[in-house]
């Protein structure tokens, strides 16, 4: 009897911890530390990040220069504090300009439609027709490169993401009740748009956003190091790696110290992009969503 | 885990695929195993349409160095290990007067094309640079050739001293005209390899001339491969994907100061000079040239970014000749007195930026240069620096676009260079093509009236020594005047496998490939 009286065997399910809220504190103070350093970086810098000294020229890392000097004797700690400036203020700057531009075209074309919406979407195709960082190099080029041309070439061939992403959600949007009932209600099209299309819109484009800072980071460090971003002296990582390639094999502090500060940056510009997109995403594509139908299994 | 451990192992495997890509070279190097040939990959970072060697054509911009350079063109007189000049497909010659010239030709030489090389084919040749080439007849100024078995007689317009000089040019390559110039650019010429397929800015097939008339060459097959980037080429040599390499990096030179690679250097007028643009509203001003000059570490230049590879310069020539080195005096290295200059001609940085004003006009200067010679752009930024600290602003524009922007003086304030001075170890050449009012290359529109005077003189004398006074007189006018400023003279080297030999380096910088070269 006691055999079938056995009771069912019990589905065990392991009790995850959602750390989501955890990775996105400890993400946003580690990129909120690297922006400080960015900010602060001509204060705390030891040596003139520009002053040539070449009598002490391609020192290895130690005590007087942590991480060794140049072939100009110039103090590459110095160099890559200061390059944090440059290459994560740019990257910002870039993505602030990409994401406001392309999201305002894409919210008045899937608003208003029309052959403005025809036309701005097809110069949007006529962007994503050709490889990114292909065409950004062509239009630096023409614009005799330098940083600032630099971030304008990646704006030209960067924003139709956003617009693309701003116009569907926008088009989405258009058909809800509640924007059928605000319009009735006499809502001018700025006053839909502003109060009921950008608040619902924003969670997704600040994720993109978050995600494209890294991407924009080693893009602008690309077009640094093809000698198209920033110009000597100015310290920036691509263009430090590009001055000093040939020095790899020799001397590869000089090229590790700011590729290094790449790496780290950009993995830092991910984690918390990835860590917001968890937390905003409401479609459950996200790790916390993840780990719900995983629990769930 | 299992995952995990796939993952990680896929991820290996990867790896493994990768540096397996990465390594080995393309199997055109060294000697070939089944056929027994012995075949040779030689990188150069200066055979390109850039240097004006778009092709081998010596007829063509500066095509006359990848000719002679290769070892497909030769001339009929060339320089010795000294800079001296000796016969070579000539025999002899005789300065009949002023203005005749007889050329007595070496027999039993012959084209690849298999014409023999006599007077008419050498007439044909010359007639044909004249026509084709600006500076080779600015320079040769030849007004009728005549052509009789073995014996050349030239009659110049002018009486031009330097004009066996002249025709140990690369230009003055000896080429078979009846055979003519293919669409890629190959010529037909007497040297110990032939040209069979040419692709610009790529590579450049050689084969051993079978006739040739000095000697077997040794090496069966030759492809000279055009490698602009110098890391590019520091890694072909160190996978063995080429045996030889020219125009490697200061900065790789220590990866290969072991046994495995040889080298070979010497002494060469190629000089680093900046040229100032006398139409520029800053460097029109004397006073800003005088700075200039005396604000670039020229010591620390040579001794820090080449590494040693090189020797300050004062004037257009180095102390080899004997109207080179401390033959004159230059500015030298002094930010003081550069600061002192500057304020006494009313440039002062009145807004504190750290960067000079005078009248409106701020102080700064355009530096234009190429990459295609690697220090170059050191150079630039080492003088921004220095300059920087008496108060310039230094912008520079690093661009291979540079042939283009130097025309245009508007554009630039000094263009900075690399530049052989004495190709033909005659100090006539550079005055004649730089300096004066005629000169195809003063960009700057430099002028002195005493200095044409003097270039008058110096293209009438045949006086060894009296053409080394107006040298000396010459270049001291130049450096009076800050028009030019001498930064280096470079010591040239070709890094080889330890297996090739016979490769060495020449002070005039046109011999590389030769009957002489081998592996072993």
């Amino acid at each position: 009897m006691s055999g079938n009286t056995a009771a069912a065997p019990v589905r065990s399910q392991k009790l995850r911890k959602d750390y989501t809220r955890t990775r996105l504190f400890v993400f946003s103070a580690l990129v909120a530390a690297l922006l400080l350093v960015a900010v602060f970086a001509d204060r705390i810098c030891p040596y003139d990040p520009n002053g040539q000294d070449l009598a002490n020229a391609l020192q290895a890392p130690g005590p007087a220069h942590l991480l060794g000097t140049d072939r100009y004797g110039r103090d590459m700690l110095s160099r890559v504090l200061v390059g944090a400036r440059t290459s994560i203020f740019s990257a910002l700057l870039l993505v602030a300009v990409i994401a406001a531009a392309g999201t305002l075209a894409g919210i008045l074309c899937g608003y208003f439609g029309g052959a403005a919406d025809a036309v701005i979407m097809r110069i949007a195709d006529i962007c994503l027709a050709f490889p990114g960082l292909v065409f950004a190099m062509a239009i630096a080029a023409v614009l005799q490169g330098g940083i600032q041309n630099a971030v304008l070439a990646l704006a030209a061939v960067s924003w139709p993401k956003y617009a693309r992403l701003a116009r569907g959600q926008t088009l989405s949007l258009r058909q809800a009740d509640y924007i059928h009932a605000a319009r009735l209600a006499g809502s001018s099209p700025g006053q839909m748009i502003l109060r009921h299309v950008l608040p619902n819109i924003a969670g997704p484009v600040l994720v993109t956003a978050m995600l494209d800072i890294g991407t924009m980071m080693m893009e602008l460090a690309a077009l640094s190091f093809l000698g198209l971003g920033a110009q000597p002296p100015t310290a920036e990582w691509g263009s430090m790696i590009s001055v000093d390639r040939s020095l790899l094999q020799t001397y590869p502090w000089v090229v590790l110290s700011p590729g290094l500060t790449i790496f780290v940056s950009v993995v830092l510009f991910n984690l918390l992009g990835d860590a917001v997109r968890d937390c905003l995403d409401p479609r459950g594509t996200g790790r916390k969503q993840k780990k719900i139908r995983d629990g769930r299994k | 885990m299992k995952k995990k451990i796939t993952a990680a192992l896929l991820a290996l495997g990867l790896l493994v695929s990768a540096l397996a890509g990465c390594g080995g070279g393309n199997g055109d190097s060294g000697e070939a195993g089944n056929s027994g040939e012995k075949t040779l990959v030689f990188g150069d970072t200066t055979f390109n349409a850039e240097n004006g060697e778009a092709d081998i054509n010596p007829h063509r911009d500066s095509g006359g160095w990848a000719c002679i350079r290769y070892g497909v063109g030769e001339t009929l007189f060339r320089f010795s290990d000294s800079m001296e000049v000796e016969p070579w497909l000539a025999e002899s010659y005789e300065n009949v007067d002023d203005l005749t010239w007889t050329i007595t030709l070496r027999k039993g030489v012959s084209f690849t094309s298999g014409r023999a090389m006599d007077a008419q084919a050498v007439k044909e040749c010359l007639d044909a640079l004249m026509e084709e080439h600006a500076r080779a007849a600015g320079n040769l100024q030849i007004a009728e050739i005549s052509a009789q078995g073995q014996t050349v007689t030239i009659r110049t317009e002018e009486p031009v001293p330097a004009l066996i000089n002249y025709l140990a040019d690369p230009y003055a390559c000896i080429i078979d005209m009846e055979a003519g110039v293919t669409p890629e650019g190959i010529v037909s010429g007497t040297g110990p390899y032939q040209a069979v397929s040419l692709v610009t800015d790529t590579s450049l097939s050689l084969v051993k001339n079978e006739n040739y008339w000095d000697g077997e060459p040794k090496i069966d097959r030759i492809t000279v491969r055009t490698i602009s980037d110098g890391d590019t080429l520091t890694m072909a040599l160190q996978s063995g994907e080429i045996d030889a390499a020219y125009g490697m990096p200061y900065a790789s030179y220590p990866l290969f100061e072991n046994d495995n690679y040889t080298f070979t250097s010497c002494a060469t007028s190629r000089v680093f000079f900046g040229a100032m643009n006398f139409e520029s509203a800053v460097t029109s001003d004397p006073a800003v040239r005088r700075a200039i000059a005396m604000g670039i570490d020229r010591d620390s230049f040579v001794e820090t970014l080449l590494g040693g590879n090189g020797y300050p310069a004062a004037g257009v020539y180095p102390d080899s000749f004997t109207f080179g080195g401390d033959a004159v005096s230059a500015e030298s290295y002094d930010p003081e007195g550069a600061a002192k200059a500057l304020e006494e001609a009313g440039w002062v940085d009145t807004d504190g930026d750290g960067v000079r004003e005078k009248e409106g006009q701020r102080l700064t200067l355009r530096w234009l240069t190429y990459p295609s010679r690697q220090e170059l752009p050191l150079l630039a930024e080492a003088a921004q620096a220095s300059l920087g600290e008496i108060g310039f602003e230094v912008q520079i524009n690093n661009t291979a676009d540079h042939n283009t922007i130097r025309t245009d003086t508007g554009a630039w304030d000094i263009y900075v260079s690399a530049f052989v001075t004495a190709p033909t170890g005659d100090p006539e050449y550079f005055f004649s093509y730089c300096c004066l009012d005629d000169s195809a290359q003063n960009v700057g529109h430099y002028h002195s009236d005493r200095l044409e005077e003097l270039a008058e003189e110096l293209s009438g004398t045949f006086d060894t020594d009296r053409r080394g006074e107006l040298a000396v007189e010459m270049q001291q006018i130049l450096l009076d005047d800050n028009a030019y400023v001498f930064c280096s003279h470079l010591r040239m080297s070709m890094i080889s496998r330890a297996s090739v030999t016979g490769l060495a380096a020449h002070p005039c910088d046109y011999y590389e490939i030769t009957a002489e070269l081998d592996l072993v």
